[in-house]
């Protein structure tokens, strides 16, 4: 079985990576790949605490990450399309005027 | 683990975060193809060897290296890719790599639900909102291959940063420490049966938050379908007869 380690330092990377993905891309739906690919980290994370504490609460807290994760695709995919149909453009620069 | 270890895993990490900084699409500056992926080359070698430092002389560790430079590359390309649906493509494969990851350490329940909640239900959606939203991109002459703001990311240079030291921090942290796995023979046997084990704990330890997630998914379907409807107009009296009328304008035989 592998180190927990590794999986920790695969895991640091694809969370770093989908924030910067967040910080910087303009499409709304890549915005939110983005935030997929980060709990995507959080995830490999539990999974390699779970393996190191040897038990299997990490994987517990792994399928409700997972219940999560779908629930937030849901609703902010739909998010997403009533904005569409508001201003016809994904691009998230179009709600600038929300910033206050 | 060694002090030379952390500035090896600080490399990687700027590696990373260069890749994803050149690779990122940005108007007005020519394209970097070549460079990128020599970047990304480089990061690639130092992450496999700062995952043979930390593997040692695991039995599948042929294994683990590639699935790790699948996820990390399939996630650069997510990030950094101008068209959307192919960014939802390679998140499939960062999906798949971290499924066979985990199924690799154990958790064979999981890397399956992993597969058929996100790349079999997340995954379409995606696609799907991808699919009815990209319909504006077509302009007088034909389809306008790439979106405007799909070609200009937003301050690169600086999120880039931001994520360079946000992952330096998180890698330089676990590197140092030496973190030793607790060995338990009843672990291994737990391990031997991981679905049957899952699926007890679900049922009397975690039992609640089942029915927690149940109701959380609920909540969130109506939300999602009252959010996304489409408010039709409506149906006013021009539209037929009231009620009352209907059967007086039936001829009779």
């Amino acid at each position: 079985m592998p180190h927990p380690t590794a999986l920790m330092v695969i895991a640091a990377l694809l969370f770093g990576t989908g924030v910067i993905g967040f910080l910087t891309r303009r499409n709304m739906i890549v915005m939110f790949l983005s935030t997929e690919i980060m709990f995507q980290g959080v995830l490999v994370n539990l999974i390699a605490m779970g393996t190191l504490h040897g038990n299997l609460q990490g994987q517990m807290m792994g399928l409700f990450v997972l219940v999560i994760a779908a629930v937030e695709a849901g609703l902010g995919l739909a998010i997403v399309v009533m904005m569409y149909r508001r201003l016809g453009t994904l691009d998230a620069e179009a709600w600038r005027q929300m910033r206050g | 683990m060694s002090e030379q270890l952390v500035y090896w895993a600080y490399g990687v990490v700027a590696l990373v975060g260069l890749g994803v900084y050149v690779g990122l699409p940005k108007e007005g500056r020519p394209a970097r193809g070549g460079l990128t992926l020599l970047v990304i080359l480089a990061a690639f070698a130092g992450l496999a060897f700062l995952l043979h430092r930390l593997l040692g002389a695991a039995a599948d560790r042929a294994a683990f290296y590639v699935l790790a430079l699948l996820g990390v590359g399939g996630a650069i390309r997510v990030v950094t890719h101008a068209r959307p649906v192919y960014s939802a493509l390679f998140f499939v494969l960062v999906v798949l790599s971290t499924a066979a990851l985990i199924v690799l350490v154990g958790a064979q329940f999981l890397g399956a639900a992993l597969v058929i909640v996100y790349a079999g239900a997340i995954l379409v959606t995606y696609v799907f909102v991808i699919m009815l939203s990209q319909q504006s991109s077509r302009s007088g002459d034909g389809l306008v291959s790439v979106l405007d703001y799909d070609r200009n990311a937003r301050k690169p240079a600086w999120a880039s940063l931001a994520g360079f030291i946000f992952m330096a921090t998180l890698v330089g942290v676990i590197v140092e420490r030496d973190w030793r796995p607790i060995s338990d023979p009843a672990v291994a046997a737990m391990a031997e049966k991981n679905t049957l084990s899952v699926g007890k704990m679900l049922m009397t330890d975690y039992a609640v938050s089942v029915e927690l997630a149940a109701v959380l998914l609920m909540v969130a379907m109506i939300g999602a379908i009252a959010l996304a409807r489409k408010r039709l107009p409506q149906a006013g009296p021009a539209q037929g007869p009231p009620p009352g009328e209907i059967g007086k304008q039936v001829p009779p035989f």
